[in-house]
């Protein structure tokens, strides 16, 4: 399952590089594409602005299939305060474009499965895919808007897993 | 780690993409789907002449074909199975209203209303169309060359027929699509246009003439041809022509593997209905998406093979490493 989540977030990882390659982050002294996984970092109070945050939540799995299925709930958290230039008046054109950029990283809704644990990634012979995403409703908090995406990760288990 | 194969669970698919291609009606001719030369082709650039009609919902099966058994013995009991009758029905939901969606929903032929002339009469079809001009010599499938004055008369956004006169011919009539069938001679000039599928959108207009947004489905003018102003799309209840089309429908599983249904025959078997779906579940009353219903019969061909009759061919192409 694990390798699942690494490449659902290493698809969306490298499709925002070509979607805004703009969108970066510095974390631990290095500069990387605006999108982390919660779980993999040091823990925060408050997600960072103007990146998007993976979090796993549920899992669900099914063993009455020749492989075993396991259905992963992902939510894509993101805010932003909007920019310093327009004092943060953008801030609702700031949320659009990172939803927008949120339906273009999740299509296509599928991608091959990889073991990152491995030098060089070694691919599995399944896909990992996902449904459509749900938004839910801005969240304001003074000057921040913040809005999740859930959406279902499905994956086989191989063997090997 | 390493493996060589996977046990494939059954496929799983977010949604359905319809094909359609003309059957031929004058030489009842189907349009081959060869699963194997053409299965994996690009579902957003399907093989000619397959026409994408995009995502389609509520796609259903329903074989009925019935059996029975041959009965001997006392007490009966069955020695063999024999197909009494062999039929196969098929009803989907389009996403969108085209020209072509519009079409294949409706149980008749399908009509284009023509931009009417001053002062015309009115009908339930669309009243007699503005006087139809004729595509001068270097006309393409994206451009059809007009006459200075001629070009004058029409603007971009605007959609156009290209299709010849009616001459009083009988049969079936229209081009690369029989779109209607002529019983008996009638008067309408215009009456190949009013039916033809062979319409564009002009995207832009020059005194040179009129360019399109997507080829023309018959491509280039035929000798003969004339253009039309279209202001929109007609359909009745009743009549007693039925079209006729190929149908190709696919579904892609998450893993790759595709499943293929392949209807050489489809002939719509119900009137012109819509199904109205409200965009918010919660607001019953609100806005809602009006969506073309079409059922199908499907028609049976004699597959070269083995000479057996069937009505739909079902190809399944498993994903790359799966266990069959």
């Amino acid at each position: 399952m694990q390798n699942a989540k690494d490449s659902f977030y290493m698809a969306l990882r490298t499709r925002l590089m070509t979607i805004n390659p703009e969108r970066t982050i510095l974390l631990r002294g290095a500069v990387r594409p605006g999108i982390l996984v919660e779980e993999a970092e040091a823990s925060f109070s408050q997600i960072p602005p103007d990146v998007y945050v993976l979090r796993w939540v549920a899992l669900g799995t099914d063993l009455d299939l020749p492989a075993t299925m396991a259905a992963e709930q992902c939510e894509i958290q993101y805010a932003t305060c909007g920019t310093q230039s327009f004092g943060g008046l953008d801030r609702g054109r700031a949320l659009s474009s990172m939803d927008e950029e949120v339906l273009a990283m999740l299509q296509p809704f599928s991608t091959p499965k990889m073991n990152y644990q491995a030098t060089p990634p070694a691919q599995f012979l399944t896909n990992v895919f996902w449904d459509e995403p749900v938004f839910s409703p801005a969240v304001a908090q003074r000057d921040r808007l913040s809005r999740a995406a859930t959406l279902m990760v499905y994956s086989y288990q191989e063997q090997g897993e | 780690m390493a493996s060589t194969w996977f046990s494939a669970p059954a496929p799983v698919a977010r949604r359905v993409r319809a094909y359609f291609a003309p059957v031929n009606r004058p030489a009842q001719t189907p349009v081959l789907f060869d699963p194997a030369e053409e299965g994996s082709f690009n579902l957003d650039a399907p093989p000619a002449p397959w026409i994408s009609l995009g995502w389609i919902q509520n796609f259903a099966r329903k074989p009925a074909s019935k059996s029975s058994a041959l009965m001997t013995g006392i007490p009966a009991s069955p020695l063999a199975q024999i197909r009494e009758t062999l039929e196969a029905q098929l009803s989907l939901e389009f996403l969108s209203w085209t020209k072509l969606t519009m079409a294949l929903a409706t149980g008749s032929q399908h009509m284009n209303v023509l931009a009417s002339a001053s002062g015309a009469a009115a009908a339930g079809a669309g009243a007699q169309g503005v006087t139809a001009v004729t595509p001068q010599a270097g006309s393409t499938a994206t451009f059809i060359a007009l006459a200075t004055q001629d070009a004058a008369q029409f603007s971009a956004g605007a959609l156009v027929a290209v299709d010849v006169d009616y001459s009083g011919q009988t049969g079936y009539v229209g081009s690369p699509v029989a779109g209607a069938y002529a019983r008996q001679s009638i008067t309408d000039v215009d009456y190949i246009r009013r039916v033809t599928f062979n319409i564009g959108m002009v995207t832009q207009v020059s005194s040179a003439g009129l360019t399109l947004a997507e080829p023309l489905p018959g491509g280039a003018p035929a000798p003969g041809a004339k253009v039309q102003m279209v202001a929109g799309f007609v359909d009745r209840e009743g009549g007693s022509f039925y079209q006729e089309w190929s149908g190709l429908f696919v579904m892609e599983g998450a893993q790759g593997e595709r499943v293929i249904f392949y209807y050489p025959r489809l002939q719509p078997m119900s009137g012109a209905e819509e199904a109205v779906l409200p965009l918010d579940a919660k607001h019953k009353n609100g806005q809602s998406r009006v969506l073309l219903k079409g059922q199908f019969l499907a028609m049976p061909i004699t597959d070269a093979l083995d000479g057996e009759r069937v009505v739909c061919y079902r190809t399944f192409l498993p994903a790359a490493n799966a266990l069959v």
